[in-house]
């Protein structure tokens, strides 16, 4: 797992999010912020330019 | 009828209807006793919808004998994960926030199984939201597992699972994200067919997350689950995500056999989640038994099921945090602990996580074609163990101890889950078969090729052992 995250850098995520946390629930999502940080790492992967998301869109047609 | 009502296949019913040997409304009135009488042990519905299934019996009843058939699920009764809408009752999404969310409209799949005949019996337990549980502060208790009543009884269609384990029901519809038909169709030890995406409508299922949702039967037998599968399947303009395309019936062909059929085995799935001797053996002897009737299996691998985990979690959790923002801002003690905190870990997903994530999707599609290009299907574990302990589960399971149905949530292709024996401790175990997109067929072709071998289908859950477990 990665390193922890700091408290400080943990509770910018959390106003980012727009979350309110007590601190029982900051120290649990604290270290479970490992697990999703783990999972982020593995899919994030160097892609070139032309790497398309699998997204499914199509025009209206008239 | 040598079977007892509550115990009796969809096929062997509906020709006892057909014939008039049996009448809907006996059929409906033996399941609502048998619910009255057990259900206490396994917790499955949310809501028994009595008066409503009696009225639906009662006018198929009027129906046989007037000579109108309206195909093989005239008279059946069927349940309803609390997710998918049905007009006139709650979807709670057995969750404190839509406890009053009285619905007008049917589910598209609701308003199909209606057409048919079916009866709907009820609405089941489900994890909050198809997200959160097992949960034990919600307004309704958890299911638990028919077959030992500590047991998970796999989630999130965990009322759809156990009902049709427990004979409430020949059938359920469950959704299915990342493996939420097949976890509970492999712990309760039935059948779950999560198929193709885009070949069932999702429209009046409450989303999870819209790119990787899925609707699909849970029954006893493979048979079975073809029948309901012919009746939900089909395009809905109004569906974004739905195929258009012809629908190939998935019970027509169904007695094929294998022979010639080319078998993928996946072993290493089971293996790299540390998948029990139990498992791997049960799994492995499927393998076998689909060799000795013909079929071609080799041994094949898939990239890391962590990569299909990481793929398919930040998708997931991105397109439920999108979901419920609001109300997880503004009321987050209206969830339970468990989705709340859950969703709360969601909220720290970048978009740029979500672009990748689908980036990567098509990468691990490709991938799996690539593999897949030489078979009709793959085989592997549907999960790990045999269900855990109901108090065992671990909040972030889903990051830890990823399950291995979600390879094919990513992919799209259908998945197919059945028991293929059971534990020393007397719990089912399971095995997945998945197949080409809309290839459902094959899928069906193998799984009751390997059912008609075994004896696996004639035992059924202790029910009388589970009440006195409760008294206890």
């Amino acid at each position: 797992m990665s390193e922890a995250i700091s408290k400080e850098a943990f509770q910018a995520l959390i106003d980012r999010a727009g979350l309110t946390l007590t601190p029982p629930q900051f120290d649990e999502l604290r270290i479970a912020y490992g697990y999703l940080q783990a999972m982020r790492e593995r899919v994030r992967k160097p892609r070139g330019y032309d790497a398309e998301p699998a997204h499914i869109f199509k025009p209206a047609e008239r | 009828m040598a079977e007892p009502l509550p115990f009796m296949t969809i096929t062997a019913l509906s020709k006892a209807i057909a014939s008039k040997a049996l009448s809907p409304v006996e059929l409906t009135q033996t399941l609502l006793d048998r619910v009255d009488q057990y259900d206490g042990v396994t917790n499955a519905f949310i809501e028994v919808t009595a008066e409503l299934a009696l009225k639906a019996a009662r006018k198929a009843e009027s129906e046989v004998m007037n000579g109108l058939s309206r195909g093989p699920l005239h008279g059946i009764p069927v349940g309803l994960k609390d997710i998918i809408d049905l007009a006139g009752y709650r979807t709670t999404a057995h969750s404190h926030q839509l406890i009053d969310n009285w619905v007008k409209e049917d589910a598209v799949v609701t308003a199909k199984l209606k057409e048919a005949g079916a009866i709907i019996l009820g609405k089941l337990s489900t994890h909050e939201f198809a997200m959160g549980g097992p949960s034990f502060d919600l307004p309704f208790p958890p299911a638990r597992n028919p077959w030992n009543r500590e047991h998970f009884s796999g989630g999130s269609s965990s009322g759809s699972g156990a009902a049709v384990a427990a004979g409430f029901m020949p059938a359920a519809l469950g959704t299915d994200t990342g493996g939420s038909i097949r976890l509970p169709a492999a712990f309760c030890g039935i059948v779950g067919l999560k198929p193709t995406y885009g070949l069932v409508s999702r429209r009046g299922v409450l989303p999870l997350s819209q790119s990787l949702d899925h609707i699909g039967p849970m029954t006893w037998t493979v048979e079975d689950n073809a029948l309901l599968l012919d009746v939900l399947a089909g395009h809905d303009p109004l569906d974004p995500a739905s195929a258009d395309r012809p629908y190939v019936s998935a019970s027509a062909g169904i007695h094929g056999g294998v022979k010639g059929l080319r078998v993928a085995y996946l072993p290493s799935l089971g293996a790299e989640a540390g998948a029990s001797d139990e498992v791997m053996k049960g799994v492995a002897h499927v393998a076998e038994t689909l060799k000795s009737l013909g079929a071609i299996v080799e041994e094949v691998t898939l990239p890391p099921l962590m990569d299909f985990a990481s793929c398919g979690n930040m998708i997931l959790s991105s397109e439920a945090f999108a979901i419920h923002e609001p109300n997880i801002r503004q009321r987050p003690e209206k969830y339970g602990e468990i989705l709340r905190d859950r969703l709360f870990l969601a909220g720290f997903v970048h978009a740029s996580d979500y672009v990748h994530a689908m980036k990567m999707r098509g990468e691990l599609v490709a991938t799996v074609a690539k593999v897949m290009r030489t078979y009709d299907v793959i085989i592997c574990a549907s999960a790990a163990t045999p269900a855990p302990k109901i108090k065992e589960m671990p909040k972030f399971g889903l990051y830890t101890k990823p399950p291995l149905t979600f390879p094919f949530n990513v992919t799209g292709m259908p998945s197919l889950s059945m028991c293929c024996g059971y534990s020393a401790s007397g719990l089912p175990l399971a095995v997945q078969i998945a197949g080409h997109a809309f290839e459902e067929a094959t899928v069906y072709r193998v799984a009751q090729a390997y059912e008609a071998t075994t004896t696996w289908r004639s035992r059924r859950p202790d029910l009388d052992a589970g009440l006195k477990a409760l008294a206890a």
